[in-house]
């Protein structure tokens, strides 16, 4: 019987600065073997740990269509996450995963995409993003619709700039606070509502913030949306990953394994605190 | 039980399967639930045994050459605790009459502290039990429920390989209740004072015998092993078994409509006030967590010095504002009402969902350790006792 609660070591191939205490690590696991064999889709998250620091759930940003690494993008929060974000390029860092469901992804074909995020939370989406860019043919719109707090709070900003370019991906950026010379839209996401149009329904993909996940839906919602299209994936203080702890219980279900991808029919907005 | 007939047995429901012939010797009320008294057996069955009293203890100590013997032993201010049998001289505090263990025996296969696995200069070596065999001796009916519902809890999904280790080799032997606690409501929950099923063997107080029950073969190999220690069962001593669980049934005093409450929880049918009136009284302590046979809430924390130490798990409790406190600061259930809300809810709503069984076993033990005067069954008294919306 596997031991779930054993990390791997793997080592931190490459550092990218994405922002104030943001940082995209590039990770391999030390085994070959092991990085070889690990499967994972987007929506998945892996537990990462620093001995004697301690561990927490963390999404994957980066596409299973790239082997032989997986990337993780990491605010320094808490105790750990500000510890992680010391690291360098070759420094050791252990895991254990992947865990949790994932975004649909062969059952929407065809259909309009729509990624609605805030800060961070761009970080789980991009795993989706990438891959269903590199099948580009397959879908119909892709959307992004990104807002942060500040202009520097918003992730990946070589990756958006790359997205701008590519024809049939729809790139909206706004800032709720603008500094440091940002000539783009003030605002919080969901007023990028018209910039997006038309909105002929399609599938929307969540992460941000409860409260601008909460305003998202709602407004989804009122677009025409069919809740069963809505996907959210949620945070949640979460020790095991495996269902075990239960920290991330919501009602009688657990974020980390009926999670953390939820569609807006099956989590109960009003209980999100419950 | 061997090949027979099924019999059903139960007022509104069946509640227990016999596979024999059986009459039904004696029915004892369950308050609104209906409920059926296990019956006794009218051919001589091969698996009702009898262990006189006296030969008890050289029982314990002859199992304890082999295998650890878990027991509940009473220790000098009088509270009676499972431990395990370290030298044969302790068995003179054996008490097998007790009321109630103050901490469940769930902390056999999920310790209240242990290590997962240990590091030294970044070299993790688990720290996986070893499994052993062990008996624990003179479980209450209401306590092995709450193991058995934490064993599926931990083997289901991801299995828990160090619960799974811990309680592997294992074996149970249930001495039935006959001096309940006054917070003790198992007859509402049918969890106790006896169990039906899920026991390797159960022994009945016949006064200066016990009538032994055996309820798997795992139990059968255990007496074999033992044989000139038990003797056979006569069709008295069977029948005298169901007097004493009837009258034991019947010692359970305090009644609650458990049926009704679990109805009104999974049809959120209870009024917000009665959680807020917890949650002002509630001192948040989490006693009721650790003391509650089915709670497994942990937490795992790191612990280092000089680049070698190890990360252990705790037990933790839903009650706790850090509990969903993440780093950012956001906190989904920071406000006391939802904390006091997710223990009942948890306990008599998402369990009876999920699993089809609540994760109460009527053992009374949150009322007992509070020190406000909490507990399932006074809030079951105080929601049904209000008027349903349907």
């Amino acid at each position: 019987m596997k031991n779930e609660y054993i990390p791997y070591p793997a080592i931190i191939e490459s550092v990218r600065e994405e922002g104030p205490e943001t940082e995209t690590f590039r990770i391999v696991f030390e085994d070959e073997g092991m990085m070889e064999g690990f499967g994972y889709q987007p929506g998945q998250f892996v537990q990462v740990s620093l001995l004697g620091v301690g561990e927490a759930p963390i999404s994957i940003a980066s596409s299973p269509h790239h082997r032989g690494f997986i990337e993780l993008t990491i605010r320094g929060m808490g105790k750990l996450t500000r510890a992680i974000n010391r690291l360098e390029s070759g420094d050791k860092i252990y895991i254990r995963g992947p865990y949790g469901n994932i975004f649909p992804f062969e059952g929407v074909k065809g259909r309009d995409m729509y990624f609605i995020a805030g800060g961070i939370g761009l970080a789980p989406l991009k795993s989706m993003i990438d891959l269903v860019l590199a099948r580009r043919e397959e879908f119909g719109r892709v959307v992004l619709l990104y807002g942060a707090r500040t202009p520097s709070g918003l992730c990946f900003k070589e990756e958006i700039k790359v997205w701008r370019e590519l024809e049939g991906m729809e790139v909206r950026l706004i800032a709720d606070i603008p500094e440091g010379g940002w000539t783009g839209r003030t605002g919080v996401v969901t007023e990028l509502w018209e910039e997006a149009e038309p909105w002929r329904g399609g599938v929307a993909y969540i992460c941000g913030p409860p409260t601008m996940m909460k305003c998202v839906v709602e407004k989804l919602i009122r677009t025409g949306f069919n809740k069963e299209d809505i996907y959210l994936t949620l945070e949640r203080q979460m020790k095991c990953g495996i269902g075990k702890c239960g920290h991330c219980s919501i009602g009688g279900k657990f974020v980390c394994i009926d999670g953390p991808v939820f569609s807006a029919a099956g989590a109960n907005i009003e209980k999100w605190g419950r | 039980m061997r090949e027979g007939c099924v019999v059903e047995v139960g007022f509104s429901e069946p509640v227990a399967r016999y596979l024999c012939p059986v009459t039904v010797a004696a029915v004892a009320d369950r308050g609104r639930q209906g409920w059926v008294h296990r019956s006794t057996i009218d051919d001589i069955n091969m698996n009702n045994r009898i262990l006189l009293k006296r030969n008890i203890n050289e029982l314990l100590a002859r199992s304890a050459e082999a295998r650890e013997v878990y027991l509940p032993l009473e220790g000098p201010g009088g509270d009676v605790q499972f431990l395990p049998l370290q030298e044969p001289k302790e068995l003179d505090n054996l008490n097998l009459n007790y009321d109630q263990l103050i901490i469940p025996p769930k902390n056999i296969g999920f310790p209240q502290l242990e290590s997962l696995f240990e590091f030294k200069d970044g070299e993790i070596n688990p720290t996986v039990p070893v499994p052993s065999r062990h008996i624990l001796f003179g479980l209450r009916a209401c306590d092995l429920k709450g193991i058995l519902f934490v064993d599926d809890f931990f083997r289901k999904n991801f299995e828990d390989i160090y619960y799974r280790h811990r309680t592997e080799g294992r074996l149970t032997v249930v001495v039935g209740c006959t001096s309940p606690s006054p917070n003790c409501f198992c007859t509402s929950t049918s969890t106790g004072p006896f169990i039906e099923d899920g026991f390797d063997l159960q022994l009945v107080d016949l006064g200066e015998r016990y009538l032994v029950e055996v309820g798997s073969e795992n139990g059968e190999r255990f007496i074999g092993e033992f044989e000139e220690l038990f003797l056979d069962a006569s069709k008295d001593e069977i029948h005298h078994s169901g007097e004493v669980k009837v009258t034991a049934a019947k010692a359970v005093t305090l009644k609650v409509d458990f049926k009704e409450a679990i109805r009104r929880l999974t049809e959120d049918d209870v009024p917000r006030e009665i959680y807020e009136e917890i949650a002002e009284r509630c001192i948040y302590c989490g006693g009721c967590l650790y003391v509650c046979p089915t709670c497994t809430c942990f937490n795992l924390f790191d612990d280092m010095k000089e680049g070698e130490g190890a990360r252990f798990r705790n037990w933790d409790g839903c009650v706790f504002e850090g509990y969903t406190r993440e780093a950012s600061g956001y906190n989904p259930r920071r406000d006391k009402c939802s904390r006091a809300a997710r223990r009942y809810e948890h306990k008599l709503k998402y369990d009876y969902q999920e699993t089809g069984i609540s994760g109460c076993v009527g053992c009374g033990r949150c009322l007992t350790s509070c020190p406000v005067n909490i507990g399932i069954s006074n809030f079951i008294e105080q929601l049904t006792g209000l008027d349903s919306k349907q």
